[in-house]
Protein backbone atom coordinates (compact mmCIF):
# COMPACT_ATOMS: atom_id res chain seq x y z
CA UNK A 1 0.00 0.00 0.00
CA UNK A 2 2.64 1.95 0.62
CA UNK A 3 3.85 1.93 -2.92
CA UNK A 4 0.88 3.98 -3.74
CA UNK A 5 0.46 7.30 -2.86
CA UNK A 6 -2.04 8.79 -4.47
CA UNK A 7 -1.90 12.77 -2.88
CA UNK A 8 1.02 14.14 -1.16
CA UNK A 9 1.31 17.05 1.13
CA UNK A 10 5.19 17.76 1.48
CA UNK A 11 5.21 21.05 4.43
CA UNK A 12 2.44 22.45 2.93
CA UNK A 13 1.33 25.82 4.36
CA UNK A 14 -2.04 27.16 3.02
CA UNK A 15 -2.78 30.30 4.06
CA UNK A 16 -5.78 33.19 2.82
CA UNK A 17 -5.77 37.00 3.38
CA UNK A 18 -5.54 37.09 7.35
CA UNK A 19 -4.79 33.96 8.44
CA UNK A 20 -3.65 31.11 8.17
CA UNK A 21 -5.77 27.98 7.74
CA UNK A 22 -3.29 24.92 7.25
CA UNK A 23 1.00 24.91 8.72
CA UNK A 24 3.55 22.54 7.38
CA UNK A 25 1.51 19.40 6.70
CA UNK A 26 2.91 16.44 5.52
CA UNK A 27 0.60 13.82 4.99
CA UNK A 28 0.69 10.42 2.29
CA UNK A 29 -2.76 9.11 1.09
CA UNK A 30 -2.64 5.75 -0.39
CA UNK A 31 -4.31 4.50 -3.36
CA UNK A 32 -7.89 3.26 -2.34
CA UNK A 33 -7.39 4.01 1.40
CA UNK A 34 -10.75 5.63 3.06
CA UNK A 35 -9.46 8.31 5.10
CA UNK A 36 -11.07 10.18 7.37
CA UNK A 37 -10.31 13.84 8.52
CA UNK A 38 -11.44 14.86 11.40
CA UNK A 39 -10.80 18.10 14.05
CA UNK A 40 -12.59 21.39 15.16
CA UNK A 41 -14.69 23.80 13.56
CA UNK A 42 -11.92 26.28 11.56
CA UNK A 43 -9.44 23.81 11.42
CA UNK A 44 -8.87 23.79 8.02
CA UNK A 45 -10.03 20.32 7.12
CA UNK A 46 -12.12 22.18 4.01
CA UNK A 47 -9.48 24.14 3.11
CA UNK A 48 -6.96 20.80 3.14
CA UNK A 49 -9.83 19.20 0.14
CA UNK A 50 -9.92 22.77 -1.57
CA UNK A 51 -5.91 22.85 -1.95
CA UNK A 52 -6.38 19.20 -3.76
CA UNK A 53 -8.83 20.45 -5.94
CA UNK A 54 -6.49 23.43 -7.07
CA UNK A 55 -8.50 25.68 -5.89
CA UNK A 56 -6.29 27.26 -3.16
CA UNK A 57 -2.41 27.19 -3.40
CA UNK A 58 0.28 26.55 -0.87
CA UNK A 59 2.28 29.54 0.21
CA UNK A 60 4.71 27.23 1.04
CA UNK A 61 5.37 23.60 0.24
CA UNK A 62 3.47 21.10 -2.32
CA UNK A 63 0.38 19.56 -2.72
CA UNK A 64 0.29 17.07 -5.32
CA UNK A 65 -2.18 14.39 -6.52
CA UNK A 66 -1.00 12.09 -9.55
CA UNK A 67 2.34 13.36 -9.48
CA UNK A 68 1.40 16.74 -10.08
CA UNK A 69 0.59 19.53 -8.41
CA UNK A 70 -3.05 20.27 -7.68
CA UNK A 71 -2.82 24.06 -8.66
CA UNK A 72 -1.61 23.20 -12.24
CA UNK A 73 -4.23 20.19 -12.76
CA UNK A 74 -5.62 20.16 -16.36
CA UNK A 75 -9.24 19.31 -16.71
CA UNK A 76 -8.23 15.57 -17.38
CA UNK A 77 -6.87 15.17 -14.03
CA UNK A 78 -9.55 17.19 -12.48
CA UNK A 79 -12.38 14.50 -14.22
CA UNK A 80 -10.33 11.82 -11.63
CA UNK A 81 -11.25 13.56 -9.04
CA UNK A 82 -15.07 13.94 -7.52
CA UNK A 83 -15.76 16.30 -5.02
CA UNK A 84 -18.80 16.66 -3.05
CA UNK A 85 -19.14 19.78 -1.44
CA UNK A 86 -20.68 21.03 2.02
CA UNK A 87 -23.95 21.13 1.50
CA UNK A 88 -25.52 24.52 1.19
CA UNK A 89 -29.38 25.08 0.80
CA UNK A 90 -30.22 24.18 -2.39
CA UNK A 91 -32.87 26.59 -3.55
CA UNK A 92 -36.28 24.92 -3.48
CA UNK A 93 -37.32 26.44 -7.01
CA UNK A 94 -34.00 26.46 -8.69
CA UNK A 95 -35.09 24.96 -11.96
CA UNK A 96 -32.53 21.54 -11.93
CA UNK A 97 -33.55 18.22 -12.14
CA UNK A 98 -32.10 15.14 -10.65
CA UNK A 99 -30.63 13.73 -14.24
CA UNK A 100 -29.50 17.45 -14.99
CA UNK A 101 -27.45 17.32 -12.10
CA UNK A 102 -25.78 14.13 -11.93
CA UNK A 103 -24.82 15.06 -16.04
CA UNK A 104 -22.92 18.13 -14.45
CA UNK A 105 -20.32 15.59 -13.78
CA UNK A 106 -19.54 14.40 -17.13
CA UNK A 107 -19.44 18.02 -18.25
CA UNK A 108 -15.69 18.53 -17.76
CA UNK A 109 -14.92 14.93 -19.44
CA UNK A 110 -17.36 16.18 -22.63
CA UNK A 111 -15.59 19.06 -23.18
CA UNK A 112 -16.62 21.86 -24.56
CA UNK A 113 -18.87 22.84 -27.63
CA UNK A 114 -19.89 19.38 -27.35
CA UNK A 115 -23.30 17.83 -26.07
CA UNK A 116 -23.85 14.92 -23.79
CA UNK A 117 -24.18 11.43 -25.67
CA UNK A 118 -26.17 8.29 -24.97
CA UNK A 119 -23.75 6.98 -23.47
CA UNK A 120 -23.11 9.83 -21.01
CA UNK A 121 -26.68 9.40 -20.24
CA UNK A 122 -26.40 5.66 -19.39
CA UNK A 123 -23.58 6.42 -17.17
CA UNK A 124 -25.85 8.85 -15.40
CA UNK A 125 -28.29 6.05 -15.11
CA UNK A 126 -25.98 3.75 -13.76
CA UNK A 127 -24.53 6.23 -11.57
CA UNK A 128 -28.35 7.19 -9.67
CA UNK A 129 -28.64 3.05 -9.58
CA UNK A 130 -25.82 2.63 -7.65
CA UNK A 131 -26.53 5.44 -5.40
CA UNK A 132 -30.49 4.04 -5.44
CA UNK A 133 -32.03 7.41 -6.71
CA UNK A 134 -32.59 5.78 -10.32
CA UNK A 135 -36.65 6.10 -9.44
CA UNK A 136 -36.41 10.13 -9.37
CA UNK A 137 -34.66 11.15 -12.48
CA UNK A 138 -36.78 13.54 -13.19
CA UNK A 139 -37.72 14.85 -10.07
CA UNK A 140 -36.83 18.57 -9.57
CA UNK A 141 -33.59 18.80 -7.22
CA UNK A 142 -34.92 21.00 -4.78
CA UNK A 143 -37.89 18.52 -3.88
CA UNK A 144 -35.82 15.84 -2.53
CA UNK A 145 -34.62 15.55 1.26
CA UNK A 146 -31.59 16.29 2.78
CA UNK A 147 -30.36 12.50 2.35
CA UNK A 148 -31.61 12.29 -1.00
CA UNK A 149 -30.46 15.42 -2.64
CA UNK A 150 -26.93 14.07 -0.85
CA UNK A 151 -27.49 10.82 -2.93
CA UNK A 152 -27.80 12.74 -6.02
CA UNK A 153 -24.57 14.77 -5.23
CA UNK A 154 -22.32 11.02 -5.04
CA UNK A 155 -23.75 10.58 -8.25
CA UNK A 156 -23.11 13.37 -9.63
CA UNK A 157 -18.77 12.80 -8.16
CA UNK A 158 -19.21 8.89 -9.45
CA UNK A 159 -20.36 9.50 -13.23
CA UNK A 160 -17.33 11.39 -13.46
CA UNK A 161 -15.50 7.66 -13.09
CA UNK A 162 -13.20 9.13 -10.25
CA UNK A 163 -10.26 7.77 -9.09
CA UNK A 164 -10.39 9.80 -5.82
CA UNK A 165 -13.40 10.90 -3.83
CA UNK A 166 -13.44 14.11 -1.52
CA UNK A 167 -16.38 14.03 0.60
CA UNK A 168 -17.26 17.27 2.64
CA UNK A 169 -19.20 16.96 5.74
CA UNK A 170 -21.40 14.56 3.73
CA UNK A 171 -23.90 13.78 6.26
CA UNK A 172 -24.65 17.10 7.94
CA UNK A 173 -28.02 18.06 8.20
CA UNK A 174 -29.34 14.52 8.14
CA UNK A 175 -31.66 12.64 10.63
CA UNK A 176 -29.11 10.16 12.27
CA UNK A 177 -30.60 7.01 10.44
CA UNK A 178 -30.36 8.32 7.13
CA UNK A 179 -26.53 9.39 8.10
CA UNK A 180 -25.59 5.94 8.53
CA UNK A 181 -27.31 4.44 5.71
CA UNK A 182 -25.11 7.49 4.00
CA UNK A 183 -21.69 6.37 5.41
CA UNK A 184 -22.40 2.51 4.79
CA UNK A 185 -22.98 3.60 0.89
CA UNK A 186 -19.83 5.50 0.91
CA UNK A 187 -18.14 2.73 2.16
CA UNK A 188 -19.60 0.02 0.16
CA UNK A 189 -18.76 2.21 -3.18
CA UNK A 190 -15.20 2.94 -1.62
CA UNK A 191 -15.02 -0.93 -1.66
CA UNK A 192 -16.24 -2.18 -5.13
CA UNK A 193 -15.17 0.94 -7.13
CA UNK A 194 -11.77 1.05 -5.40
CA UNK A 195 -11.65 4.54 -4.29
CA UNK A 196 -9.70 6.72 -2.72
CA UNK A 197 -11.95 8.44 -0.12
CA UNK A 198 -11.08 11.44 1.80
CA UNK A 199 -14.18 12.14 4.17
CA UNK A 200 -14.11 15.36 6.19
CA UNK A 201 -16.54 14.92 9.12
CA UNK A 202 -17.39 16.18 12.45
CA UNK A 203 -18.55 12.86 13.61
CA UNK A 204 -16.30 10.42 14.82
CA UNK A 205 -18.46 7.86 15.92
CA UNK A 206 -20.32 7.57 12.70
CA UNK A 207 -17.03 6.83 11.04
CA UNK A 208 -14.54 5.18 13.20
CA UNK A 209 -15.89 1.21 12.17
CA UNK A 210 -15.51 2.25 8.18
CA UNK A 211 -12.14 4.18 8.01
CA UNK A 212 -8.70 2.87 7.22
CA UNK A 213 -7.22 5.65 8.68
CA UNK A 214 -7.85 9.14 10.69
CA UNK A 215 -6.18 12.36 10.30
CA UNK A 216 -6.87 14.73 12.95
CA UNK A 217 -6.38 18.06 12.26
CA UNK A 218 -6.50 21.57 13.74
CA UNK A 219 -4.13 24.08 11.48
CA UNK A 220 -1.25 21.49 11.93
CA UNK A 221 -1.61 17.64 11.15
CA UNK A 222 -1.86 16.17 15.03
CA UNK A 223 -2.70 12.46 14.33
CA UNK A 224 -2.97 10.06 11.70
CA UNK A 225 -3.26 6.54 11.51
CA UNK A 226 -5.93 4.28 12.69
CA UNK A 227 -8.98 4.77 14.99
CA UNK A 228 -7.78 3.09 17.74
CA UNK A 229 -4.00 5.04 17.25
CA UNK A 230 -5.83 8.84 16.70
CA UNK A 231 -9.02 8.57 19.11
CA UNK A 232 -6.57 9.21 22.31
CA UNK A 233 -8.35 10.99 25.31
CA UNK A 234 -5.41 13.73 25.75
CA UNK A 235 -4.71 14.69 22.16
CA UNK A 236 -8.37 14.97 21.68
CA UNK A 237 -9.22 16.84 24.90
CA UNK A 238 -6.16 19.35 23.44
CA UNK A 239 -7.84 19.65 20.19
CA UNK A 240 -11.28 19.98 21.14
CA UNK A 241 -10.28 21.98 24.67
CA UNK A 242 -13.08 19.62 26.15
CA UNK A 243 -12.77 16.58 28.20
CA UNK A 244 -12.95 13.79 26.33
CA UNK A 245 -13.66 10.37 26.86
CA UNK A 246 -13.20 6.73 24.62
CA UNK A 247 -14.73 3.95 25.46
CA UNK A 248 -14.18 0.74 23.85
CA UNK A 249 -17.25 -1.54 22.68
CA UNK A 250 -17.72 -5.02 21.19
CA UNK A 251 -14.43 -3.90 18.62
CA UNK A 252 -15.47 -0.17 18.31
CA UNK A 253 -13.80 2.79 19.14
CA UNK A 254 -16.52 5.63 20.67
CA UNK A 255 -15.26 9.06 21.55
CA UNK A 256 -17.69 11.35 23.86
CA UNK A 257 -17.29 14.79 23.64
CA UNK A 258 -18.16 17.71 26.26
CA UNK A 259 -17.88 18.87 29.97
CA UNK A 260 -17.28 15.27 31.68
CA UNK A 261 -17.57 15.09 35.26
CA UNK A 262 -16.81 11.82 36.97
CA UNK A 263 -19.46 10.86 39.93
CA UNK B 1 -53.73 45.64 -38.79
CA UNK B 2 -52.95 44.86 -41.91
CA UNK B 3 -52.67 48.50 -42.69
CA UNK B 4 -50.41 49.46 -39.87
CA UNK B 5 -48.57 46.29 -40.82
CA UNK B 6 -48.07 47.89 -44.34
CA UNK B 7 -45.53 50.62 -42.84
CA UNK B 8 -41.77 49.46 -43.05
CA UNK B 9 -41.45 51.77 -39.52
CA UNK B 10 -43.79 49.18 -38.29
CA UNK B 11 -42.30 46.54 -39.98
CA UNK B 12 -38.88 47.39 -38.55
CA UNK B 13 -40.40 47.90 -34.77
CA UNK B 14 -42.03 44.12 -35.08
CA UNK B 15 -38.44 42.49 -35.97
CA UNK B 16 -36.90 44.45 -33.48
CA UNK B 17 -38.83 43.63 -31.25
CA UNK B 18 -38.67 39.77 -31.74
CA UNK B 19 -34.91 39.99 -31.44
CA UNK B 20 -34.55 42.41 -28.46
CA UNK B 21 -37.86 40.32 -26.60
CA UNK B 22 -35.58 37.18 -27.73
CA UNK B 23 -32.11 38.21 -26.22
CA UNK B 24 -33.30 40.04 -23.32
CA UNK B 25 -35.43 37.13 -21.90
CA UNK B 26 -33.13 34.49 -22.75
CA UNK B 27 -30.05 36.32 -20.88
CA UNK B 28 -32.54 37.27 -18.45
CA UNK B 29 -32.53 33.46 -17.31
CA UNK B 30 -29.23 33.92 -16.24
CA UNK B 31 -29.31 37.32 -14.85
CA UNK B 32 -32.50 36.32 -12.49
CA UNK B 33 -30.69 32.46 -11.35
CA UNK B 34 -27.17 33.88 -11.16
CA UNK B 35 -28.52 36.84 -8.67
CA UNK B 36 -27.37 39.40 -11.07
CA UNK B 37 -30.55 41.47 -11.28
CA UNK B 38 -28.95 45.30 -10.18
CA UNK B 39 -26.14 44.38 -12.74
CA UNK B 40 -28.85 45.24 -15.53
CA UNK B 41 -30.05 48.05 -14.01
CA UNK B 42 -26.24 49.35 -13.60
CA UNK B 43 -25.03 48.74 -17.13
CA UNK B 44 -27.89 50.26 -18.74
CA UNK B 45 -27.26 53.28 -16.75
CA UNK B 46 -23.50 52.93 -17.82
CA UNK B 47 -24.64 52.37 -21.56
CA UNK B 48 -26.77 55.64 -21.65
CA UNK B 49 -23.48 57.89 -19.95
CA UNK B 50 -22.14 56.37 -23.12
CA UNK B 51 -24.46 57.14 -25.21
CA UNK B 52 -24.75 60.85 -24.34
CA UNK B 53 -20.84 60.67 -24.60
CA UNK B 54 -21.12 59.97 -28.45
CA UNK B 55 -23.48 62.86 -28.69
CA UNK B 56 -21.51 65.13 -27.57
CA UNK B 57 -18.47 64.59 -29.22
CA UNK B 58 -20.60 64.02 -32.81
CA UNK B 59 -19.46 60.20 -32.98
CA UNK B 60 -21.74 57.12 -33.66
CA UNK B 61 -23.37 56.56 -29.59
CA UNK B 62 -23.60 53.25 -29.80
CA UNK B 63 -19.93 52.58 -29.95
CA UNK B 64 -19.44 54.35 -26.90
CA UNK B 65 -22.30 52.62 -25.44
CA UNK B 66 -20.61 49.35 -25.85
CA UNK B 67 -17.47 50.56 -24.53
CA UNK B 68 -18.85 52.15 -21.06
CA UNK B 69 -20.83 49.22 -20.53
CA UNK B 70 -18.43 46.60 -21.20
CA UNK B 71 -16.01 48.71 -18.78
CA UNK B 72 -18.69 48.61 -15.95
CA UNK B 73 -19.43 45.02 -16.01
CA UNK B 74 -15.87 43.99 -16.38
CA UNK B 75 -14.85 46.29 -13.37
CA UNK B 76 -17.21 45.10 -11.34
CA UNK B 77 -16.99 41.69 -12.28
CA UNK B 78 -13.35 41.77 -11.39
CA UNK B 79 -14.15 43.80 -7.97
CA UNK B 80 -16.37 40.94 -6.73
CA UNK B 81 -14.52 37.75 -7.95
CA UNK B 82 -10.98 39.58 -6.65
CA UNK B 83 -12.99 39.79 -3.11
CA UNK B 84 -12.69 43.36 -3.04
CA UNK B 85 -15.87 44.67 -3.09
CA UNK B 86 -19.85 43.14 -3.39
CA UNK B 87 -20.85 43.10 -6.48
CA UNK B 88 -24.16 45.40 -5.40
CA UNK B 89 -22.02 47.57 -3.73
CA UNK B 90 -19.51 48.13 -6.85
CA UNK B 91 -22.61 48.44 -9.03
CA UNK B 92 -24.20 50.65 -6.99
CA UNK B 93 -21.23 52.58 -7.24
CA UNK B 94 -21.04 52.89 -11.05
CA UNK B 95 -24.77 53.39 -11.39
CA UNK B 96 -24.55 56.88 -9.25
CA UNK B 97 -20.75 57.55 -11.74
CA UNK B 98 -22.27 56.91 -14.88
CA UNK B 99 -25.02 58.60 -14.22
CA UNK B 100 -23.57 61.60 -13.23
CA UNK B 101 -21.39 61.45 -16.28
CA UNK B 102 -24.58 61.31 -18.36
CA UNK B 103 -26.01 64.52 -17.01
CA UNK B 104 -22.60 66.65 -16.82
CA UNK B 105 -21.98 65.41 -20.95
CA UNK B 106 -25.74 66.53 -21.55
CA UNK B 107 -24.91 69.72 -19.59
CA UNK B 108 -21.78 70.47 -21.80
CA UNK B 109 -23.98 69.77 -25.26
CA UNK B 110 -24.57 73.74 -26.45
CA UNK B 111 -28.31 72.57 -27.64
CA UNK B 112 -31.12 70.76 -26.32
CA UNK B 113 -31.12 67.05 -28.49
CA UNK B 114 -34.09 65.11 -27.94
CA UNK B 115 -32.48 61.89 -29.74
CA UNK B 116 -30.49 61.46 -26.04
CA UNK B 117 -33.69 61.50 -24.36
CA UNK B 118 -35.37 58.65 -26.90
CA UNK B 119 -32.31 56.34 -25.29
CA UNK B 120 -33.99 56.69 -21.51
CA UNK B 121 -37.35 55.60 -22.32
CA UNK B 122 -36.72 54.04 -25.85
CA UNK B 123 -38.33 54.49 -29.36
CA UNK B 124 -38.82 51.50 -31.04
CA UNK B 125 -40.97 52.86 -33.69
CA UNK B 126 -37.94 54.99 -34.70
CA UNK B 127 -35.49 52.11 -35.27
CA UNK B 128 -33.59 52.41 -38.23
CA UNK B 129 -32.09 49.77 -41.07
CA UNK B 130 -28.92 50.53 -39.48
CA UNK B 131 -29.62 49.72 -36.39
CA UNK B 132 -31.91 46.78 -37.21
CA UNK B 133 -28.77 45.32 -38.71
CA UNK B 134 -26.96 46.19 -35.27
CA UNK B 135 -29.52 44.27 -33.37
CA UNK B 136 -29.52 41.23 -35.44
CA UNK B 137 -26.06 40.48 -35.13
CA UNK B 138 -25.37 41.47 -32.30
CA UNK B 139 -28.67 39.10 -31.30
CA UNK B 140 -27.51 36.26 -32.99
CA UNK B 141 -23.97 36.51 -31.67
CA UNK B 142 -25.48 36.58 -28.11
CA UNK B 143 -28.02 33.76 -28.58
CA UNK B 144 -24.93 31.51 -30.38
CA UNK B 145 -23.08 31.83 -27.13
CA UNK B 146 -25.94 30.94 -24.79
CA UNK B 147 -26.09 28.13 -27.14
CA UNK B 148 -22.32 27.14 -27.53
CA UNK B 149 -21.66 27.39 -23.83
CA UNK B 150 -25.28 26.57 -22.47
CA UNK B 151 -24.45 23.10 -20.41
CA UNK B 152 -21.28 25.09 -19.26
CA UNK B 153 -23.32 28.10 -18.04
CA UNK B 154 -26.12 25.57 -16.68
CA UNK B 155 -23.11 24.41 -14.34
CA UNK B 156 -21.81 27.95 -13.43
CA UNK B 157 -25.16 29.05 -12.59
CA UNK B 158 -26.05 25.82 -10.38
CA UNK B 159 -23.02 25.79 -8.45
CA UNK B 160 -19.62 28.23 -9.72
CA UNK B 161 -17.30 26.61 -7.12
CA UNK B 162 -18.00 23.26 -7.97
CA UNK B 163 -17.88 23.83 -11.54
CA UNK B 164 -14.55 24.73 -11.05
CA UNK B 165 -13.64 22.20 -9.00
CA UNK B 166 -14.67 19.94 -11.89
CA UNK B 167 -12.51 21.67 -14.48
CA UNK B 168 -14.85 23.78 -15.94
CA UNK B 169 -13.64 27.15 -16.95
CA UNK B 170 -15.73 29.11 -14.71
CA UNK B 171 -13.77 32.29 -14.47
CA UNK B 172 -13.99 33.30 -18.01
CA UNK B 173 -17.07 31.44 -18.79
CA UNK B 174 -18.46 34.13 -15.84
CA UNK B 175 -16.85 37.20 -17.54
CA UNK B 176 -18.44 36.09 -21.19
CA UNK B 177 -21.64 36.31 -19.67
CA UNK B 178 -21.00 39.66 -18.10
CA UNK B 179 -20.05 40.81 -21.52
CA UNK B 180 -23.86 39.22 -22.89
CA UNK B 181 -25.46 40.79 -20.95
CA UNK B 182 -23.54 44.08 -21.63
CA UNK B 183 -24.27 43.57 -25.39
CA UNK B 184 -27.90 42.40 -24.59
CA UNK B 185 -28.41 46.26 -23.29
CA UNK B 186 -26.80 47.66 -25.92
CA UNK B 187 -29.01 46.50 -28.67
CA UNK B 188 -32.09 46.99 -26.93
CA UNK B 189 -30.93 51.32 -25.78
CA UNK B 190 -32.55 52.79 -28.60
CA UNK B 191 -35.87 50.29 -28.27
CA UNK B 192 -36.48 50.25 -25.16
CA UNK B 193 -34.54 52.76 -23.29
CA UNK B 194 -31.84 52.44 -20.63
CA UNK B 195 -34.41 52.80 -17.57
CA UNK B 196 -36.98 49.96 -19.22
CA UNK B 197 -34.68 47.53 -20.63
CA UNK B 198 -33.74 46.14 -17.76
CA UNK B 199 -37.25 45.47 -17.02
CA UNK B 200 -37.48 43.65 -20.63
CA UNK B 201 -34.55 41.50 -19.06
CA UNK B 202 -35.55 40.41 -15.40
CA UNK B 203 -39.39 40.39 -15.65
CA UNK B 204 -40.12 37.85 -18.37
CA UNK B 205 -36.92 35.55 -17.10
CA UNK B 206 -38.92 36.20 -13.32
CA UNK B 207 -42.19 35.18 -14.88
CA UNK B 208 -41.38 31.65 -16.21
CA UNK B 209 -39.49 31.10 -13.05
CA UNK B 210 -42.66 31.07 -11.16
CA UNK B 211 -44.15 28.22 -13.94
CA UNK B 212 -40.88 25.36 -14.29
CA UNK B 213 -38.87 23.46 -11.97
CA UNK B 214 -37.04 22.95 -15.72
CA UNK B 215 -33.84 24.90 -17.14
CA UNK B 216 -34.95 24.33 -20.31
CA UNK B 217 -38.76 25.15 -19.83
CA UNK B 218 -37.42 28.39 -18.00
CA UNK B 219 -35.73 29.65 -21.77
CA UNK B 220 -38.93 28.83 -23.13
CA UNK B 221 -41.28 30.21 -21.34
CA UNK B 222 -39.31 33.31 -20.59
CA UNK B 223 -38.66 33.21 -24.14
CA UNK B 224 -42.44 33.59 -25.33
CA UNK B 225 -43.06 35.94 -22.79
CA UNK B 226 -40.55 37.99 -23.63
CA UNK B 227 -41.32 38.34 -27.36
CA UNK B 228 -44.80 38.45 -26.55
CA UNK B 229 -44.23 41.51 -24.37
CA UNK B 230 -42.19 43.23 -27.00
CA UNK B 231 -44.27 42.54 -29.77
CA UNK B 232 -47.49 43.46 -27.47
CA UNK B 233 -45.99 46.64 -26.70
CA UNK B 234 -45.40 48.00 -30.25
CA UNK B 235 -49.14 46.79 -31.15
CA UNK B 236 -50.37 48.60 -27.84
CA UNK B 237 -48.36 51.70 -28.90
CA UNK B 238 -49.42 52.38 -31.97
CA UNK B 239 -52.93 51.89 -31.04
CA UNK B 240 -53.46 53.79 -27.76
CA UNK B 241 -50.32 56.46 -29.39
CA UNK B 242 -48.56 55.58 -26.32
CA UNK B 243 -44.76 55.73 -25.85
CA UNK B 244 -43.40 52.16 -26.69
CA UNK B 245 -41.18 51.58 -24.10
CA UNK B 246 -43.65 51.72 -21.32
CA UNK B 247 -46.47 49.61 -22.75
CA UNK B 248 -43.97 47.01 -23.02
CA UNK B 249 -42.89 47.08 -19.51
CA UNK B 250 -46.43 47.55 -18.43
CA UNK B 251 -47.96 44.27 -20.69
CA UNK B 252 -44.71 41.70 -19.65
CA UNK B 253 -45.22 43.39 -16.04
CA UNK B 254 -48.94 42.45 -16.19
CA UNK B 255 -47.65 38.91 -17.83
CA UNK B 256 -45.65 38.48 -14.29
CA UNK B 257 -47.89 39.02 -11.84
CA UNK B 258 -50.23 36.22 -14.14
CA UNK B 259 -47.34 34.15 -13.76
CA UNK B 260 -47.45 34.66 -9.87
CA UNK B 261 -50.82 33.49 -9.62
CA UNK B 262 -50.81 31.04 -12.09
CA UNK B 263 -47.37 29.28 -10.55
CA UNK B 264 -47.69 25.46 -9.27
CA UNK B 265 -44.90 26.95 -6.97
CA UNK B 266 -47.02 29.21 -4.85
CA UNK B 267 -49.77 30.03 -6.71
CA UNK B 268 -53.29 28.54 -6.25
CA UNK B 269 -52.17 25.21 -7.93
CA UNK B 270 -49.81 24.66 -4.91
Amino acid sequence: MKDNVIIRFSNATIAYQHRTALTNINLEIYQGEFLGIIGPNGSGKTTLLKSILGLVRPSHGTVQIFDCACHKLRCHHKARIGYIPQKGQIDHNFPVTVMETVMMGRYSSIGLFRRPSNDDRELVKKALVEVEMDGYTNAPLGHLSGGQQQRVLIARALVQQPEVLLMDEPTTGIDTPTQYSMIKLISNLQKNLKLTVLLVTHDINMISPYVDRMALINTQLHAIGTPAEVLNEKVLSDIYGKQVVVATRSGGTYVIVGDYHHA
Amino acid sequence: MLEMLSYEFIQRALIASVIIGLVCSIIGVFVILRNLTFIGAGTSHAAFAGVTLGYLLNYNPLYFAVVFSLLTVWIVGYLNRMGYLKLDASVGIFYSLTMALAVLFIGLMKVYNAEVYGYLFGSILSVTKGDLAVILILGLAVLSLVYIFFKEFHFITFDEELAKASGIPAGWLSFLLLTMIAMTIVISLKSVGAILVFALIVTPAAAAYQLTYSMIRMFLYSAIIGIGSSVGGVFLSYWLDLPSGATTVLFVSALFFLSLILSPKRGYNS
